[in-house]
């Protein structure tokens, strides 16, 4: 909690000592005193910082995050219908990636050195090496202009499944395929480590059987750093949804930061920031509360 | 698997170091009539919407790459190395105090950062350089850190104060060695994640900025006229593979070699 | 008399990159249904290899080489998986070294148990779990119905012990097979476990091997015993046999450097010289040839067979006893008058002045932040690890420093040296109060002081030559002087060749580093040395040499010791005085013969009674103590032993004792001690 209050005090601190004068920046060199000084009231310029960082959360608080400079819509309304869209192709990323590479990690570890694990191994290394942004060029690339088989802009009509899931798969397949190898890896280090643990060796000196002991045994405990990873990770498939988001045209956090950072629309950036740290926040929390129902020990020093 | 790696790697690394020599043309000399022409004996991977030689782009876009991997990984490690070992062994309030610090750090998806900070400042390549370096510190920082608890408590460093070593003594003698293998092979790990950020920065126009010849930019305006030709989007991606393959391969044989190495001594 | 299991020639290899280590030669044995049966060996013997092996539970790069092990029909070695997992957990069962890490730490100890059952397909699940809780509560769990359905971490190491054996016994198993089942544990606890094993067995009727190291663990449980060196069975009789009339060497010589079975008080432990041999290559002649005090030229060349030595049940493998070799024994006799172990103790006192003087020191650790307490409303965020600890060491002395987990031991041991922080108190050394001293002042003084650390190899930097490692307190201290040639001489004081000043650590073996442990320690002629837990981890036949060392450093050099340790009968020979600590508590201190003999506080009485004799003859009724060590943060009012206290009476319960002074000069922390 500490976190977000610090980076939200960062962000306004640095938000408002840019160079240059905050209000001709906003309204531009043509706008006349008077709307200048109207403007400088509506936004409080006029009074001491604190104050207005004091103000600024209060507002947060009640749920008013500022409005568009341009259009003067509500900040919080634009960012609730971009938002929906990034969430999706986030799980969707995750969800794919995590289907494929956990029981992929799993299988290399159980048979260690088998074709299937070098196999594996090689191309986990090789999926996370490849940046995400250049994933997404290259299969519009293939898919797209080559095969013409998948559609490269828009998020597809609004209210047609089937035509965003036809949108939806290209971006998830571009976001999603560094996480495949990097779950692998990671569930199966993890896998091998527990695996060779004592009490894996008692559950075998037991006679229970194989899959009772890898499920209940191994893998639960196996899965707990892969689930924080995936947490603290959070912020990385973030960046990749903003590139997918850009490259594939596509709406969502991401995008809007991107076309107003060039626009300069303060307001606006300020509150996709903060709604990004609030979702990494509740990411990373979510992931502690899994892990601790898997593990008696953690709940035990909450 | 690490010997591939290390291939890679000094390819890419001469060809940066090295480009006047190896290319064909001058990077920015634009050759409007011979304009999106595909790749030929004269220009091996084609010609830019601008006619310029994108095979010779690609090499000076190397540099680029290079220079900000070296300087952006060393400043890193560098400053990360210090910050967690006075974490990791000092006092518990300074402790607590950095670790709030990097966490913060961390949390930011560093796509948004670059763009908040873009927007306040402006793109250039030095401002990618330092939204990197801060990014990275934490992961650096956060090692040292770990490594540094661990050793702090271990009876041998304990065997050191009882003899009357100093703290500063400890630290550069006796931690700092044991701490520095697992950073290195993070700074190995690191180099693709570096470069990447800034090709991706380059991509979205807020990092280096044209004429200058950055695999971002590169791949940039390839992707603008992807309709047209593939070529440069191509020739952009290659490179910008090899080195992060390159170096991951490289790091992760790095890794098998220190492990087995620290597990066979116990 | 049935055998329930039958291991013929049974002879395992491992395969490691140096190449085949012969890990198991030949080994015959015969388990007899209803007995406890000991099996004995030190490091290397192959004891755990034996019972890894019999359930095909062998780490990967083990091989069978060839043998039978026939149980119930079955061939052991030789079954398929099917039929070995149907054997495992239900007709053989084990129970596990170290229950800590042997018990799966997310499940609760219900589901543990449940799946062990599984097999029990008639049973249904509200079945199963309560004949899990029947198990708990005959092993001595109190409260079963909410206890089962806990994590093991918060069990303590006894009660997980208990769990452990419940687990093993849920199936009835025909064998059960025990693992250093009490190595983990505390000496009061090992007295229960032991206990309580030997109850079930005389309930179920169920076979027990009982693997350990432990001289007097075996002669309280078992019946029959095998013994066991490097790689090879050299003894098997039953246990009056073995321990009266030993007939191999090798055991003759364990039973002597066992210090708990040495009742005088000796100076001097007995040792096995050597090392076991390297198993890369099979060994000519007798295995034990090259350590062995009576070996002559045929021992070295031909390979021993089994001999009787007092009855058809108690054979040994050793060419003196072979009635054909008659005249060789014979020869042999006349080596081995023992000379005399018991040495005068030489007092140096220089001075009259005290040497070190502790009075009342109190050492607290903060268990969370200020901050984190005030939010939990928790009033005690600190433990007390030392309280009101007073001790008082002459020049040249030893004093041994005694207790359990938990006791604050070794917490005492490093304030002293000013490695920790105390709350209050003085540690007088010379005269210099060490724990008010600021860190510049108490550098020189630390050339005068040195500690001995408890993880040879852990306390020794890893990228450190030895050599630079013995040079290191001169760098520190910035004392120029040659070090090649200190180096050299500290070697030679701890009869460490010179070719190891070139090695690391990590190449070292345990004894080895532990003499590198001593070298460093001594390299400043220290006055005063404290040692924590010297012979941890070592063998009961090395152990005797790390301290005669220190024995003789100390006859030579008038060098003080405070030898930090938990296991009695060692620190018992050595030392002159010793202290015994409960909870933080300095409960007794005084002269170690006084103390042993007559102790005066009941929990030293508990200790000292506690200890398994290696004596089968000497077994115990009757329990020397109930409960477990209370955790620190939750002491019992007034005497903090009162609850696990036989002689407590209504005053322990309120009322903190004051220490007493007795007629002889012992300190004792009891309102109604029992020596005056």
């Amino acid at each position: 909690m500490l976190i977000v209050f610090l980076a939200i005090l960062a962000l306004f601190i640095t938000l408002h000592s840019i160079p240059g004068d905050p209000i001709s920046i906003a309204l531009g060199p043509r706008a006349t005193p008077e709307i200048q000084a109207e403007y400088a009231a509506r936004m409080h310029l006029d009074k001491p910082l604190y104050h207005q960082f004091v103000i600024f959360i209060g507002n947060v608080i009640k749920g008013d995050l500022g409005n568009d400079l341009f259009s003067n819509r509500a900040v919080l309304a634009i960012l609730a219908e971009q938002l929906p869209f990034t969430i999706i192709l986030a799980i969707t990323a995750i969800g794919w990636s995590a289907l494929i590479g956990i029981p992929l990690g799993c299988l290399s570890a159980i048979k260690p050195n088998s074709i299937l694990d070098r196999v594996t191994g090689i191309l986990s290394v090789g999926t996370i090496a490849i940046p995400s942004f250049l994933v997404s060029i290259w299969a519009i690339l293939v898919f797209s202009i080559g095969l013409k088989w998948l559609p490269v802009i828009g998020a597809g009509e609004p209210g047609d499944i089937g035509d965003q899931i036809y949108h939806l798969i290209l971006p998830a397949f571009a976001v999603g395929l560094g996480w495949v190898g990097y779950l692998a890896r990671m569930v199966r280090a993890s896998m091998l480590e527990v695996m060779s643990e004592n009490y894996i060796r008692s559950a075998n000196a037991f006679g229970l059987r194989g899959r009772t002991i890898i499920f209940r045994y191994a893998l639960k405990v196996a899965i707990l750093p892969t689930i924080t990873l995936i947490g603290v990770g959070f912020g990385a498939l973030l960046s990749g949804t903003v590139f997918a988001e850009i490259i594939f045209s596509r709406p969502g956090i991401g995008k809007i930061i991107y076309n107003m950072v060039l626009a300069r629309n303060f307001p606006v950036i300020q509150g996709a920031v903060l709604v990004t740290i609030g979702m990494y926040v509740i990411v990373t929390l979510i992931a502690d509360l899994i892990v601790s129902w898997l593990d008696p020990r953690v709940r035990d020093t909450l | 698997m690490g010997v591939f790696g290390l291939l890679l790697v000094l390819i890419v690394v001469i060809s940066a170091v090295f480009a006047p020599i190896f290319a064909t043309h001058n990077p920015f000399s634009m050759d409007i009539a011979n304009r999106l022409a595909g790749p030929s004996l004269e220009h091996f991977f084609g010609t830019d919407q601008l006619g310029r030689d994108t095979y010779t782009r690609v090499l000076y876009g190397g540099r680029v790459a290079l220079k900000v991997a070296a300087v952006g990984v060393s400043a890193s490690l560098i400053i990360g190395l210090t910050l967690g070992m006075i974490a990791g062994y000092g006092p518990q309030w300074l402790d607590n105090l950095l670790l709030l610090l990097f966490d913060a750090v961390r949390s930011f998806p560093t796509i948004v950062l670059a763009l908040a900070a873009v927007a306040l400042l402006g793109p250039s390549l030095s401002l990618v350089m330092t939204i990197v370096i801060i990014t990275s510190i934490p992961g650096y920082a956060r090692l040292a850190r770990t490594s540094t608890l661990a050793l702090k408590n271990t009876e041998f460093i304990l065997a050191e104060r009882s003899l009357g070593a100093s703290m500063k003594r400890i630290l550069t003698i006796h931690i700092m060695p044991n701490v520095i293998g697992p950073l290195l092979i993070l700074a190995a790990m690191d180099v693709p994640v570096v470069v990447t950020i800034e090709a991706g920065l380059s991509f979205l126009g807020l990092g280096v900025q044209p004429p200058t010849a950055s695999w971002g930019t590169i791949l940039n305006e390839g992707y603008l006229i992807i309709r047209t030709t593939p070529w440069i989007v191509i020739a952009g991606g290659i490179p910008l593979i090899l080195t992060t393959l390159g170096f991951t391969f490289l790091g992760e044989s790095l890794r098998d070699v220190f492990d087995p190495r620290l597990r066979k001594g116990r | 008399m049935t055998t329930l299991l039958n291991v013929k020639n049974l002879n395992v290899d491992f395969r490691t990159p140096l190449g085949r280590v012969h890990a198991l030669r030949d080994i015959n044995f015969k388990i007899t249904k209803g007995k406890i049966v000991g099996v004995v060996g030190e490091s290397g013997s192959g004891k755990s290899t034996v019972i890894w092996a019999l359930t095909q539970l062998l780490a990967k790069n083990g091989v069978v080489e060839s043998g039978t092990a026939t149980f119930e029909d079955i061939d052991l070695l030789q079954a398929g998986k099917n039929e070995i997992m149907g054997v495992r957990g239900e007709k053989i069962s084990m129970v596990f070294q170290d229950p800590m890490t042997s018990q799966s730490p997310v499940l609760t100890y219900e589901q543990q148990m449940k799946d062990i059952l599984y097999r029990k397909s008639n049973l249904s699940k509200d079945q199963k779990k309560q004949k899990a809780i029947d198990m708990m509560a005959r092993v001595g769990i109190p409260d079963p119905e909410s206890r089962i359905k806990q994590y093991p971490h918060q069990f303590s190491g006894g009660m997980r012990q208990r769990a452990g054996i419940a687990m093993s016994m849920l199936m009835d198993p025909s064998l059960l097979i025990a693992d250093e089942p009490t190595t983990a544990l505390d000496v009061t606890m090992e007295a229960q476990i032991i206990h309580l094993i030997r109850e079930l067995q005389k309930e179920t009727e169920t076979t027990i091997i009982v693997v350990s190291h432990n001289l007097g663990l075996i002669a309280e449980l078992c019946d029959e015993v095998i013994i066991m060196y490097a790689g090879e069975i050299v003894e098997t009789g039953d246990v009056e046999d073995i321990y009266y009339n030993p007939g191999h060497p090798y055991t003759k010589a364990l039973l002597e450097c066992d210090p708990a079975r040495e009742l005088e008080d000796t100076r001097k432990l007995s040792v096995i010289p050597g090392d076991i041999p390297d198993l890369h290559v099979k060994p000519k002649g007798c295995v034990f040839a090259s350590r062995c005090k009576f070996s002559g030229e045929k021992c070295h060349t031909k390979k021993p067979v089994n001999v009787e030595v007092s009855n058809a049940t108690h054979v040994a493998k050793c060419h003196l006893l072979n009635p054909e070799f008659s005249e060789l024994a014979a020869e042999i006799n006349l080596k081995t008058q023992e000379s005399s172990n018991k040495i005068e103790k030489r007092y140096m006192r220089t001075s009259d002045k005290s040497f070190l003087e502790v009075n009342n020191i109190n050492v607290q650790f903060p268990l969370m932040g200020k901050v984190s307490a005030m939010i939990k409303g928790i009033k005690k965020r600190h433990v007390n690890a030392v309280i009101d600890a007073s001790l008082k060491i002459e020049q040249g002395e030893t004093l041994g420093l005694v207790g359990e987990s938990g006791s604050g031991k070794t917490t005492l041991g490093r304030a002293i040296l000013g490695l920790v922080k105390t709350k209050s108190g003085t540690a007088n050394f010379e005269g210099v109060d060490l724990c008010t001293l600021p860190d510049n002042a108490f550098k020189p003084l630390r050339r005068e002081m040195a500690m001995m650390f408890q993880d040879p190899v852990g306390s020794l930097s890893p990228r450190q030559t030895v050599r630079s490692l013995l040079t290191e307190p001169f760098k520190i201290h910035n004392i120029s002087i040659d070090l090649d040639e200190e180096a050299k001489r500290l070697c030679d004081i701890v009869r460490l060749p010179e070719n190891f000043l070139s090695r690391y650590p990590h190449e070292l073996s345990g004894g080895q580093a532990r003499r590198v442990g001593v070298a460093r320690a001594l390299s400043l002629n220290p006055k005063l040395i404290i040692a924590d837990e010297p012979t941890a981890g070592l063998d009961v036949s090395v152990q005797g040499e790390i301290l005669n060392l220190m024995n003789e450093l100390q006859d030579e050099h008038g060098i003080t010791y405070l030898i930090i340790s938990h296991n009695l009968p060692v620190v018992r020979h050595i030392s002159d005085k010793l202290a015994i600590m409960y909870l933080g508590r300095l409960v007794e201190t005084g002269e170690s013969t006084h103390i042993f003999k007559r102790p005066a506080h009941p929990y030293t009485e508990a200790l000292v009674t506690g200890i398994p004799q290696p004596d089968p003859r000497k077994r115990r009724r009757l329990l020397s103590i109930e409960g477990e060590i209370p955790s620190l943060t939750n002491r019992p009012s007034g005497c903090e032993f009162h609850n696990r206290c036989k002689y407590a009476q209504e005053k322990c319960k309120n009322v903190t004792p004051k220490s007493q002074t007795l007629t002889d000069g012992r300190q004792v922390l009891c309102h109604f001690p029992l020596e005056t």
